[in-house]
C-alpha cells in the first residue's frame, strides 16, 4: 500500500509552509496540516491519515500528549505516528519511540528527500504491522 | 726489807706454773697429807706448798697457817725459787732482808724459814717451805728430809697433771663418739703395712651390713665394693696423699650396697703415723653416705646442663645483674647471648659490669642509670627499651626485664632477661612514621571530604559491617551520636524510585568490583537530596572479608546546575534549529527549481545561502555533539557491523558533495574485508567517515581524486580516505585534533569548515576504542584514518 494521507501537526507556520511544499507539491501526497495538538485532535475526526507527523516540542499540548490523546480515539489507535523533533538528545529521541512513535525525525531535515523518507518508514511500519499479524 | 727479785726466766716460769693447772684449785689430800706428814717428822709449826704467781705466793696445801696466799713482794720463797737447792733463814730478825718484815715483826712472827724449790717442767714454780717463830736450824738429816718430801710434793703434781690429761683424753674420745655418732660418719683404720684393717659399726651400716657380716674385715673388703669405674681414682688419690703430695686421700665414689644398688660415699683419710724409716704406718679416715647429697647434686648439674641449652637457645640474654652501694655492679650470671647483646663475654663481666655499660648508647645511658636507680630504691620490676652500639659502630635496640631482689650485704641482685628488638623497634618507629603519615592524611582526607561535600564508608559484604565517616552522616541529616551505620539505615533513606537503580548497582558491584551510581536520598526532615556514590571492592584474592570502600558525594547542586544546563542546551538545541529548518527546507526547495525556475544569478545565490545554512547546521550538531561528549552523555549503539556496506554508504551519501566540487570519489577494499566485522557505532563512524571526506573534497584540487579504502592490517581494520591536496602544514600536525583549530584561519571562511570536526572524530573513535591518524606529504596530499580492532 502506498502512504497517500498525512496529517502535519506542528506550532511554527513556517514549517508547516516547507512541509507542505515539499510533501503535497513535491511528493504528491495528501496532506493536512494543524497548527497544534488541539486542532488535530479536532481535524482527525474528520481527516484519517495514513501517517501523523507530529512536532514534538508544542505551546499548550505538546507531541506527547497529543499522540496520548490521539490514541484514546479508537479510529486512531493504530496510525503510525512520526516525530519531529530539534531536541536531538539520545534519551529523548527514546522517550518517543517508547511512547509509541514509529520513528523520530531530527530537524533540520532536508526537504527534498522528506517525502521519500516518510514513505520509507511507512513502509516498514507496514511490513512489522503485516509480521505481527502473521504472528 | 728487800723484795726478792725476779727470776731471769719469769714468763717462761708462770707459764710452768699456769700448766700445772693448780692455781686457784680447791685443797687435796694428796697434797695435804704430805704437808702434814713433813710438820709431823720436822716438827715446825707451819708447813706450806706455797705456788708464786706473778704477784703473790699461794698455798697449794697448808698446815699451821689459815691464810691462803700473801702478796710476792714480802715472800721468803721468792727468794727460795732464785736458786736450786734448799733456801734457809735461821733468824729472821737477824737478816736484814727479813728484819722488818710484816710477817715476821707480826704474824705468823716468822723467826725461823726454810724452803725447797718445787720444779715442774724444768722450772721452779713455788716450795715447799717449813716456818717457825723460834730461831732454828735444820740439821743436815733434817734438810734431806726436807729435799725428799719436796720432791715427794713433784711427784704428785706431775702425776695430777697426768691424771688430768687422762681424763681430758676420755672426755675428748667421748665427745668425738658422740659426734660420729651424730653425723653418722663411718670411721676406719688401716695399717699400711700390714693391711690390717679396723671398720666400726657404722661403717658397716652405710653398706647395709652389720660389721659381723663383713668380717673378716681386710682392705680387700673396702676393695671389692668399690665401683669398678672408681678404683683407679682411689687409688691415685692415694697415691697421691702417701707420697706426700696431698694433704690428705679424698674421694667421692660409689661403693656397692648389700641390696646391690651403689651408694656415693665420701672417704677421707690421713697418715697419721710413720715407721721408724719414714714410710706411711697407720691411716685413720672417715666414710660418709653422700648419695643424696651426690644425686641432688647430678640433678643439679643436670638442670645447669638443661639451663644452659635453653639459654643458648633464646634470642636474648639470661642474666643475674648485682649493684652495690658503693657503685660497684656486676654480672654475676650471664648467658652467652650476652656476647651478641653487649659484644662481651660472660667473664669479661663476671666481676666487674664496666665493659657491657660501656656499650650503651650516650643518649641512653642517664635514662638507663635512672631506671637501675628507681628498681633500686622501690624493689620495682626493672624495664626498659634503650639502644646499645655494636663493635662496628651501628645501634642496636634492646628490650630488658628484671625482678630486682635485696641482698644481706644491702646490694640488689636482679633476674632478667634482655633481647634484641631492632627488627622491632624499626618496624615500630616506621608504623609511628606512617601512622604519622595517616594521620595527615586522615586529617587532609578529611579537610578535602568536608570542602567537597564527600563522605566515605567501609562496608564488609561477608559480615555485613559498616563504617561511616563524619560527612556521610551529615549528607544523609543524620546525627553522628544517634545512629550507628547499617543498611537498612542506608535503604530507609533511599528514595523509592532509585531503590532498583541502587541494587542493580549493587548486584553489577559483586560481578565488577565497582559500583557506581547517581541516586536521590530523603533527609529525616523531607528534604531530597542527590548523591553519587562511588564503591570498589578490593579484589577477593587479599580481601577475604569482602571489605568495599566507597565514597558518597552530594551533588545536589551540581545536579541542579546540570539541570539547568540540560535544560538550556535543550532550549537552544530547539530555538536554533527549528528557524534553520524553515531557512534550509525554503532553500532546497528553491534550488531544486521544481517549485519554481530561477534566474542564474538568482540560483546562484540560492547556492550560496543553501550552502551557508549547511555549515550553520553542522556547527551546531557538531557544538552539541561535543557537549555531550564532555558530558559523557553521548550514547554508543556498538554492534558488530560488516565493513564494505558501511564505506559504500558513506561514498554514497558523499557523491553529490564531491560531484558538486569536479571531485572524483574512489573505493578501495580488498575481498578478505567481506568477510569481517567491526564493533562500532555505525552512525557515528559514518559520521567520522563524513568528517574526513567533507575534508578531503574541500582540499582537493578541482578534477582531482579522493580515495575511500579499507584493509587488515595486523588484527586491525583500518579505514583511511586520501585526498591529492597539498598536504597539512608541519607546524599544524601537532593541534590538528584540537577543538576550533584550521591551518590557516582564513579557510574557515574558503573552505566552510567549523574547527571542530576533526576534534570530534578523535573523541568518536577513541570512544568506540579505536584509534585515529593522518600521513601527509606536500607530493601526495593527506591521508587520515581511522582504525578498529577486528571481532571475533
Amino acid at each position: 500500500m502506498q502512504l497517500d494521507k498525512i496529517l502535519h501537526v506542528e506550532d511554527d507556520e513556517s514549517i508547516r509552509v516547507i512541509v507542505e511544499m515539499a510533501l503535497a507539491d513535491l511528493s504528491g501526497y495528501t496532506l493536512v496540516s494543524c497548527d497544534g495538538g488541539k486542532s488535530a485532535l479536532t481535524q482527525i475526526d474528520q481527516f484519517t491519515p495514513d501517517l501523523i507527523l507530529l512536532d514534538a516540542m508544542m505551546p499548550g499540548m505538546d507531541g506527547l500528549q497529543t499522540l496520548i490523546e490521539l490514541r484514546k480515539k479508537p479510529h486512531c489507535q493504530h496510525i503510525p505516528v512520526v516525530f519531529m523533533t530539534a531536541r536531538i538528545q539520545q534519551t529523548e529521541k527514546q522517550e518517543y519511540l517508547n511512547a509509541g512513535a514509529v520513528d523520530v525525525i531530527e530537524k533540520p531535515f532536508d526537504a527534498m528527500t522528506l517525502g521519500d523518507k516518510l514513505n520509507t518508514i511507512y513502509q516498514a511500519y507496514l511490513s512489522s504491522s503485516d509480521s505481527d499479524v502473521t504472528e | 726489807m728487800q723484795a726478792p727479785d725476779l727470776p731471769k726466766n719469769e714468763p717462761s716460769r708462770l707459764n710452768s706454773l699456769k700448766q700445772t693447772g693448780l692455781l686457784d684449785t680447791q685443797p687435796e689430800p694428796r697434797f695435804d697429807r704430805l704437808t702434814h706428814l713433813a710438820q709431823l717428822c720436822l716438827g715446825t709449826e707451819i708447813v706450806l706448798v706455797s705456788l708464786i704467781d706473778a704477784d703473790r705466793q699461794w698455798f697449794k696445801s697448808k698446815q699451821g697457817l689459815d691464810a691462803c696466799e700473801t702478796i710476792r713482794d714480802i715472800s721468803f720463797c721468792g727468794y727460795t725459787i732464785l736458786g736450786e737447792g734448799i733456801f734457809e733463814v735461821p733468824d729472821a730478825l737477824l737478816d736484814n732482808r727479813f728484819a722488818d718484815n710484816p710477817l715476821v715483826l707480826n704474824a705468823p712472827h716468822i723467826r725461823f724459814y726454810a724452803g725447797v724449790p718445787l720444779v715442774s717442767d724444768g722450772e721452779n714454780i713455788g716450795t715447799l717451805c717449813f716456818i717457825d717463830s723460834k730461831p732454828r736450824q735444820f740439821t743436815d738429816k733434817e734438810r734431806q728430809i726436807a729435799t725428799e718430801m719436796g720432791k715427794a710434793i713433784e711427784q704428785e703434781i706431775q702425776d695430777r697433771l697426768q691424771e688430768h690429761a687422762h681424763e681430758q683424753l676420755a672426755a675428748r674420745e667421748q665427745m668425738y663418739r658422740s659426734v660420729l655418732e651424730g653425723t653418722r660418719i663411718g670411721t676406719w683404720q688401716w695399717n699400711v703395712q700390714t693391711g690390717e684393717t679396723v671398720l666400726n659399726e657404722r661403717w658397716a651400716d652405710i653398706m647395709g651390713f652389720t660389721l659381723a657380716e663383713l668380717e673378716p674385715v681386710s682392705v680387700d673388703t673396702w676393695l671389692n665394693l668399690l665401683h669398678p669405674d672408681d678404683v683407679a681414682d682411689s687409688e691415685a688419690q692415694l697415691e697421691a696423699h702417701l707420697s706426700g703430695k696431698t694433704p690428705f686421700y679424698d674421694i667421692k665414689c660409689r661403693m656397692k650396697h648389700k641390696q646391690g644398688h651403689y651408694v656415693w660415699v665420701h672417704d677421707r683419710g690421713k697418715v697419721v703415723a710413720n715407721t721408724a724409716d719414714g714410710k706411711p704406718l697407720m691411716m685413720y679416715g672417715t666414710h660418709a653416705d653422700i648419695t643424696l647429697q651426690q644425686l641432688s647434686e647430678i640433678a643439679l648439674q643436670k638442670n645447669r646442663d638443661e639451663l644452659y641449652k635453653l639459654t643458648q637457645q633464646l634470642p636474648g640474654v639470661v642474666y643475674q645483674y648485682q649493684s652495690w652501694p658503693d657503685g660497684r655492679s656486676a654480672f654475676p650470671y650471664a648467658s652467652s647471648g650476652i656476647e651478641t647483646i653487649y659484644g662481651v663475654t660472660p667473664e669479661e663481666v663476671r666481676s666487674d659490669a664496666t665493659n657491657a655499660f660501656a656499650k650503651i648508647h650516650p643518649d641512653d645511658l642517664e635514662l638507663l642509670v635512672n631506671s637501675i636507680e628507681r628498681s633500686i630504691e622501690t624493689l620495682s620490676l626493672w624495664e626498659l627499651e634503650y639502644r646499645v652500639i655494636a663493635d662496628n659502630g651501628s645501634s642496636k635496640w634492646l628490650s630488658g626485664s628484671a625482678t630486682p631482689e635485696r641482698m644481706p650485704d644491702g646490694s640488689t641482685l636482679w633476674h632478667g632477661y634482655i633481647q634484641d628488638i631492632t627488627q622491632t623497634k624499626e618496624h615500630y618507629l616506621k608504623l609511628e612514621e606512617l601512622n604519622q603519615q595517616l594521620k595527615i592524611a586522615q586529617q587532609s582526607l578529611d579537610l578535602a571530604s568536608e570542602q567537597a561535600q564527600i563522605g566515605y564508608w567501609q562496608a564488609s559484604l561477608k559480615h555485613g559491617t559498616l563504617w561511616w565517616s563524619p560527612m556521610i552522616y551529615q549528607i544523609f541529616g543524620l546525627n553522628e551520636q544517634d545512629f550507628n551505620p547499617s543498611v537498612s539505615l542506608f535503604k530507609r533513606a533511599l528514595h523509592p524510585d532509585d531503590v532498583v537503580k541502587v541494587e542493580q548497582s549493587e548486584d553489577q558491584a559483586r560481578i565488577t568490583g565497582i559500583h557506581n551510581v547517581i541516586h536521590r536520598i530523603i533527609r529525616p526532615n523531607g528534604e531530597v537530596r542527590w548523591v553519587h556514590e562511588l564503591g570498589q571492592l578490593v579484589s577477593e584474592d587479599k580481601n577475604p572479608d569482602l571489605i568495599m570502600i566507597g565514597s558518597v558525594q552530594d551533588i545536589t547542586d551540581r545536579m541542579k546546575l546540570q539541570k539547568i544546563k540540560d535544560d538550556f542546551i535543550s532550549t537552544v538545541s530547539h530555538e536554533l534549529r527549528t528557524p534553520l529548518t524553515s531557512i534550509g527546507g525554503a532553500l532546497n526547495l528553491l534550488q531544486s527549481g521544481k517549485i519554481i525556475s530561477l534566474p542564474e544569478k538568482a540560483q546562484k545565490l540560492m547556492d550560496i545561502a543553501s550552502s551557508n545554512c549547511m555549515q550553520l547546521s553542522r556547527l551546531i550538531n557538531d557544538l552539541l555533539d561535543i557537549e555531550k561528549l564532555a558530558a559523557g552523555k553521548m550514547l554508543f549503539e556498538m554492534k558488530p557491523l560488516n565493513v564494505p556496506p558501511l564505506i559504500q554508504r558513506a561514498l554514497n551519501d558523499h557523491q553529490p558533495y564531491a560531484d558538486l566540487h569536479n571531485i572524483t570519489l574512489a573505493l578501495q577494499h580488498a575481498p578478505q574485508i567481506n568477510d569481517i566485522r567491526i564493533y562500532v557505532d555505525e552512525h557515528r563512524l559514518l559520521q567520522i567517515l563524513t568528517n574526513f571526506l567533507s575534508n578531503a573534497v574541500k582540499f582537493s584540487p578541482q578534477n582531482g581524486k579522493v580515495t575511500l579504502s579499507a584493509s587488515v592490517i595486523g588484527n586491525q581494520i583500518e579505514i583511511a580516505v586520501q585526498d591529492q591536496g597539498s598536504g597539512i602544514p608541519d607546524d599544524f600536525k601537532s593541534r590538528i585534533f584540537e577543538k576550533f583549530s584550521q591551518a590557516d584561519a582564513s579557510s574557515s571562511k574558503a573552505k566552510g569548515g567549523t574547527g571542530l570536526g576533526l576534534a570530534l572524530c578523535k573523541e568518536l573513535t577513541e570512544a568506540m576504542h579505536g584509534k585515529i591518524g593522518f600521513d601527509s606529504s606536500t607530493e601526495q596530499g593527506a591521508r587520515f584514518y581511522v582504525r578498529f580492532a577486528l571481532t571475533d
